[in-house]
C-alpha cells in the first residue's frame, strides 16, 4: 500500500514539483534569521534603492534594497514568515471548526443539518475579502483580528466538503457494522467516518493555505494586513508599486514570492488528488 | 433567500454595533461639546436601543431605503446607482475576457486530453488560480503601461481603462473554468451517446461544441454565478490599483470613515447582488439541462 502510494507520487509531476517546492519555500523562510544577514527592518540611508547584486552570494542585497535601505531579500523572508504563521495557524483552527461543523451535519442531518447549512448560505453571501476589509477595518488590525478573518471566511469549504462526504459515508455497511456493535456517535463520526473522507479533505487544506496567503496579502496591500514596517508581501507590494517605473525589483521581488507560494500550495493540492484519488482521472 | 439576506443585514448591524469607535465622533469636529454629539446621535436614532435600531433599519429596507450615509450626508441607493457602472463594465468586461479565453482552451484540452495543448491548458490555469489579483494587476501595469506604455496605469475614461482591469479579474476567472470546461469535456466524451452522434456522421467539430460541450456547461455556468457574485470584493483591489470610483472603493472609504449605515447597506447590497445572480444561474441551469428542477 505504502509503496503504491509512493509509485503514484513520484509518477505525479504536479506532487513532486509542488512539494519540493513548498519544502524549499518552507525551510527558507523558517530558517531566515540563518539565511540572510540583515535585518528585516534595519534602514541605511547609504544602502538605498540598489539593484539586485549576486556577485557576493547571500552577504550582497541579493533581490536589492529599498527606498529606506532594507535589504528585499531579507524582508520577502521574514514576510513569509508572517503569511505562513498566519495561514498555517487559521487553516488549522478553521479545518478543525469547518470539519467539526460538516460531520455533525452530514451524520446527524434533519434540524442540525438544516442550521448549518442555511450559516454556510449567509456566510458564502459575504465575499471573503469584503468581510476582511469591514472586520479589519472596524476592529482593528492585528494578528489576531486577521486570523479571525481568515477563519470566519474559510470555514464554509470545509463544512461543505464534510458533510457531502459524510452523507455518502454514513449509508455504508462499516458504519452500519459499528453502529450495530453498538459504538456511540462520536466514536462512529471520529474513529470510522472521519478517516474515510480525509482525501477531499486534505486537497482543500493545501488550496485553503495558498488563498489564505493570498487573502493576507490584499489585506495587507489596502493596509488593512500587516503594519509597516514589519514587512509582509502586500505591504511591500504597496510600497513597491511607487517605485515601479525606476526600481521594479521593489515590486517583483514579493509579487513573485507569493506567487511561487501560492503555486506550490495549488501544484501540491492538485497533486494530492492525483495521487490520493486516481479514479478521478 | 429572504432569510439568507435577512440574516446578512443582522451579521452586518451586529458587526457595526461591535465594532470599537464611535461614528458621531467622527463625523463631528474633534472638539465638539457634549451636548452637540449628544444632538447629533439622537437625530441619526444612534440613541435607540439596538433592537429598534435594528428593526427600524430591516423596515427602511423593505421599503427600499437603503439609509443616509453619515459622511457624504446623502441618501445611499442614489451613491451606489451612479457607481454602479463603472463596477458593472469591469465586471462585464472579466466575463467577456474569462470567457474568451476559457471556452475555447477548455474544449480543446478536454478533446486533447494529455497532449500538448492540454498540458499548456492545464499550466495556464494552475497558474492563474495561484495569482493574487493584486498581484497580477500591478504586474500588468508594469508591462503594459510602464515597460510598453500601450494602455493607461489610471482612471476611468473610456474603453481602454478597462481593458487591464478585466484582464487583471478574466484570467483567473479563465483558470478556473478552463479546468471545468476540461474536465467536463473529458467526463463527457466517454458517453454513448458521443459515440452514436459519431456514428450519424455528424463532423467532429459540431460532436464537440454542441453536443459534448453542453454537457460540459452546467458546472461553468454555476461557477460563474458564485465568481460574479463576488466581484464587489474583486473590484475593491481592481478599484484601487487603477484608481476608479467603482463600488469597491466606495465600501473601501465607507469602512475607513466609520460610516455604519453606508457599511451595513453595501454589505446587504453585495449580498443581494450575489443571491440574485445565483437565483439567475438556477435558472439558466434549468434551462440548459431540463433534468434540474428549481425549487
Amino acid at each position: 500500500m505504502k509503496k503504491l502510494l509512493l509509485k503514484r507520487m513520484l509518477k505525479s509531476a504536479f506532487f513532486v514539483v509542488g512539494l519540493l517546492t513548498t519544502l524549499f519555500i518552507l525551510v527558507m523562510v523558517l530558517f531566515a534569521p540563518a539565511i540572510t544577514p540583515y535585518e528585516p527592518n534595519q534602514n541605511s540611508l547609504t544602502e538605498r534603492l540598489q539593484p539586485p547584486d549576486w556577485s557576493q552570494g547571500f552577504d550582497g542585497h541579493l533581490f536589492g534594497t529599498d527606498n529606506m535601505g532594507r535589504d528585499l531579500f531579507s524582508r520577502v523572508l521574514y514576510g513569509g514568515r508572517s503569511s505562513f504563521f498566519i495561514a498555517f495557524t487559521s487553516t488549522l483552527l478553521s479545518a478543525a471548526l469547518g470539519i467539526l461543523l460538516g460531520l455533525i451535519a452530514g451524520y446527524y442531518g434533519g434540524i442540525a443539518d438544516v442550521i448549518i447549512s442555511r450559516l454556510c448560505d449567509i456566510f458564502i453571501a459575504i465575499p471573503s475579502l469584503v468581510m476582511g476589509i469591514v472586520v479589519s477595518a472596524l476592529f482593528g488590525v492585528s494578528k489576531i483580528n486577521l486570523i479571525g478573518v481568515m477563519i470566519a471566511t474559510s470555514w464554509i469549504k470545509y463544512t461543505k466538503i464534510g458533510r457531502n462526504n459524510v452523507v455518502v459515508a454514513r449509508s455504508m455497511e462499516y458504519v452500519h457494522a459499528s453502529k450495530v456493535l453498538g459504538a456511540s456517535s462520536w466514536r462512529i463520526m471520529i474513529r470510522e467516518i472521519f478517516p474515510n473522507v480525509t482525501t477531499p479533505l486534505l486537497i482543500q487544506v493545501s488550496q485553503g493555505i495558498g488563498s489564505i496567503i493570498i487573502l493576507e496579502s490584499t489585506l495587507s496591500f489596502l493596509n488593512l494586513g500587516i503594519q509597516p514596517p514589519d514587512p509582509s508581501w502586500g505591504n511591500m507590494i504597496t510600497n513597491g508599486r511607487n517605485f515601479m517605473a525606476t526600481h521594479p525589483w521593489m515590486v517583483l521581488a514579493p509579487g513573485c514570492a507569493l506567487m511561487l507560494t501560492v503555486m506550490a500550495f495549488n501544484f501540491l493540492g492538485d497533486g494530492l488528488r492525483d495521487v490520493m484519488d486516481p479514479k478521478r482521472n | 433567500m429572504v432569510i439568507v439576506l435577512f440574516f446578512v443585514a443582522l451579521l452586518a448591524f451586529v458587526l457595526m454595533r461591535l465594532s470599537p469607535g464611535d461614528p458621531v465622533r467622527m463625523y463631528l469636529p474633534e472638539d465638539a461639546p457634549e451636548a452637540a454629539v449628544e444632538e447629533m446621535r439622537e437625530k441619526l436614532g444612534l440613541n435607540e436601543p439596538y433592537v429598534t435600531q435594528f428593526f427600524r433599519y430591516i423596515n427602511d429596507l423593505l421599503h427600499g431605503d437603503l439609509g443616509t450615509s453619515i459622511t457624504y450626508r446623502k441618501a445611499i441607493w442614489p451613491m451606489i446607482l451612479e457607481r454602479l457602472p463603472t463596477t458593472a463594465k469591469i465586471t462585464l468586461g472579466t466575463v467577456v475576457v474569462g470567457l474568451l479565453i476559457s471556452i475555447p482552451l477548455g474544449i480543446i484540452a478536454g478533446v486533447n486530453q494529455g497532449g500538448p495543448i492540454d498540458l499548456f491548458a492545464m499550466f495556464f490555469a494552475l497558474l492563474g488560480q495561484s495569482m493574487s489579483i493584486v498581484w497580477l494587476g500591478i504586474l500588468l501595469v508594469f508591462v503594459f503601461s510602464v515597460i510598453l506604455g500601450w494602455l493607461p496605469a489610471m482612471g476611468d475614461k473610456g474603453f481602454v481603462f478597462y481593458i487591464l482591469p478585466s484582464l487583471t479579474l478574466g484570467y483567473p476567472m479563465a483558470a478556473q473554468i478552463t479546468r471545468l470546461g476540461r474536465s467536463g469535456m473529458v467526463d463527457v466524451l466517454h458517453e454513448d451517446f458521443i459515440a452514436a452522434t459519431r456514428a450519424k456522421g455528424i463532423p467532429d467539430y459540431l460532436v464537440y461544441s454542441k453536443y459534448a460541450f453542453k454537457n460540459a456547461l452546467i458546472p461553468i455556468i454555476t461557477q460563474m454565478g458564485l465568481t460574479i457574485g463576488t466581484y464587489l470584493s474583486g473590484s475593491v483591489v481592481v478599484e484601487q490599483i487603477f484608481g476608479m470610483a467603482g463600488i469597491g472603493q466606495l465600501l473601501f472609504t465607507a469602512v475607513g470613515n466609520r460610516d455604519y449605515p453606508l457599511v451595513q447597506s453595501l454589505l446587504v447590497f453585495s449580498a443581494a447582488v450575489f443571491v440574485i445572480v445565483n437565483l439567475i444561474v438556477d435558472i439558466i441551469n434549468s434551462i440548459v439541462d431540463p433534468r434540474i428542477k428549481l425549487e
